[in-house]
């Protein structure tokens, strides 16, 4: 019997997490095509909501169609989109599904997706959303009506890694004490700041599983460094990848390392390539990685 | 204050299309400290609409537009109302609100209507408060997240900021460093760990 998500949190296992994309528009099987190539390979599937603002498939549709595929779900859930109301309903909706896992956060501002005018929710924040999951999960509504518990639900949260922002780290704390049991974090390339910020949070004592992602080529890596926040592509790295002969191997390889080096740092990894996972199990053998439960 | 600036001329003229004999009513409060109401701009305007053939019938700048006691108080003091088919009002939308309630005639905006702000030291701060209705700015440092943040988050920052700017524009400061900072400085950085819950109550 393959243990859930939640039984290999509480275990010693090294995690792989994988994000899945919604579709923009109806069609299910490019997702599911691109789960099914990980499938024994990833422990979840993180599923995506609106990701960068822009609109797609809900992803509570998505982790439904998951799970009928017997995969693992981690559903993505924003405070941009909906109030309160919204948010609640969605989590009932969700663990009657099957969806045992959540992953909360603020989400990008809707001026920075392909909706710009939409007007942003925002109504609780993330800290808040934990709480009023925390609250659902012993069977209370925000407003203290029941609604009968939800017990198996495993509540994660993202973070930032740049420890030069003593706010992220105070709001991290406050998303923990909020009932955060698990944290995926923002792509890591340079392991020894990563090092430094998980010798900083050791007394928080929660689950870290680190982001990465695949670089393609020096310009992409460049991109990120000036435009994705709390993402630092160290300059060697830019070199080696434009000094490639082929660079999406290079950027393969890069990551491999990266993985292996954060085997002994955190709980697991958490893959985020851009596009499909064709070449996700190239990487995860390169980086050493094999599963099959 | 409240924040408001000018409507382009061209959208006035097309708001006014269909109207002759205009009134126009200023502000002398947040609208004439932002040369948006006062009485230059309420004459250049005057000039402007008759340049573009339209009547003015008389102006005024009360003291604020967005306290009028009635209509005939209004017509009391500026008899000149008495001939107008419009009235032009140089105010936030408050002050066109306000008098469009007394007035017999419609009222038309000439500004936008943007934020509660301030002035301070010469600076206009388009952006402080939200009027959340339960000020709670002190433990913030006196710097309103709900005001100045675009996601209204008070439990700290999203991961949204680079290099300690704002997410959704570049060229303002991600109000949480400026918080952090404030706080810092007045050496009161346990304000932060409080935990706001979703009604805006400290814990
Ligand atoms: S807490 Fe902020 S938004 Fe609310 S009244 Fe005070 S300054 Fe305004
Ligand atoms: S960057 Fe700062 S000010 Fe801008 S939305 Fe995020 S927390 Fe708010």
């Amino acid at each position: 019997m393959p243990r859930t998500f939640k039984e290999k949190l509480l275990s010693d296992d090294f995690l792989v997490t994988a994000e899945i994309t919604p579709p923009k528009g109806t069609d299910l099987n490019e997702a599911l095509e691109d789960a099914e190539i990980l499938r024994g390979l990833a422990d979840a599937f993180n599923v995506t909501d609106n990701q960068r603002a822009v609109m797609r498939m809900s992803p509570l549709a998505v982790s439904k169609a998951l799970l009928d595929k017997g995969h693992e779900v981690i559903m993505q859930l924003t405070c941009r989109d909906r109030n309160r109301l919204a948010l609640q309903s969605d989590v009932l909706a969700a663990y009657s599904l099957g969806v045992r896992n959540i992953s909360v956060m603020s989400g990008d501002h809707t001026t920075k997706g392909d909706h710009p005018r939409a007007r942003p929710v925002f109504d609780i924040d993330s800290v808040q959303l934990l709480g009023a999951i925390r609250k659902m999960k012993e069977g209370f509504d925000l407003s203290g009506n029941e609604i009968g518990g939800m017990p198996d639900l495993t509540v994660g949260a993202v973070s930032n890694t740049d420890l030069s922002k003593p706010m992220q780290l105070l709001k991290l704390r406050k998303k923990i004490k909020m009932g955060a049991e698990f944290i995926q974090t923002q792509a890591v390339y340079d392991t020894g700041q990563f090092q430094t910020f998980m010798e900083h949070i050791v007394d928080m004592d929660i689950p870290v599983i680190a982001g990465v992602i695949p670089l393609k080529s020096a310009k992409m890596a460049r991109f990120m460094n000036g435009n994705i926040p709390g993402i630092n592509v160290p300059p060697e790295m830019i070199e080696l990848m434009e000094n490639a002969e082929d660079p999406a191997w290079e950027g393969l390889s890069i990551c491999a390392q990266t993985i292996r080096e954060l085997k002994g740092l955190c709980r697991g990894v958490h893959v985020m390539p851009i596009g499909s996972h064709s070449r996700t199990p190239e990487l995860l053998e390169m980086a050493g990685i094999r599963k099959d439960n | 204050m409240i924040i408001s600036s000018a409507k382009p001329f061209e959208e006035i003229l097309e708001l006014l299309k269909e109207e002759d004999d205009i009134f126009i009513l200023g502000c002398n409060a947040c609208a004439a400290k932002l040369h948006v109401g006062g009485e230059l701009e309420v004459i250049r305007m005057q000039q402007r609409l008759e340049e573009a053939g339209k009547r003015v019938v008389g102006w005024v700048v009360p003291g604020a537009a967005c306290s009028v006691a009635s209509f005939d108080a209004l017509v009391e003091k500026n008899p000149a109302i008495k001939e107008a088919k419009a009235i032009l009002v140089m105010a936030c939308g408050s002050g066109v609100s306000t008098v469009s309630r007394v007035a017999e005639v419609p009222v038309y905006p000439s500004n936008n209507t943007n934020s509660l702000g301030g002035r301070s030291q010469g600076e206009v701060i388009p952006e402080l408060c939200a009027m959340c209705g339960n000020c709670t700015v002190y433990y913030f440092g006196g710097i309103c997240p709900r005001g100045q943040c675009p996601k209204q988050l008070i439990n700290g920052p999203c991961g949204g900021s680079k290099d300690g700017k704002c997410e959704v524009d570049q060229d303002k400061d991600c109000v949480w460093e400026l918080i952090y900072l404030r706080l810092e400085r007045i050496g009161r950085l346990d304000l932060l760990e409080r935990i706001w819950d979703p009604n805006g109550i400290p814990d």
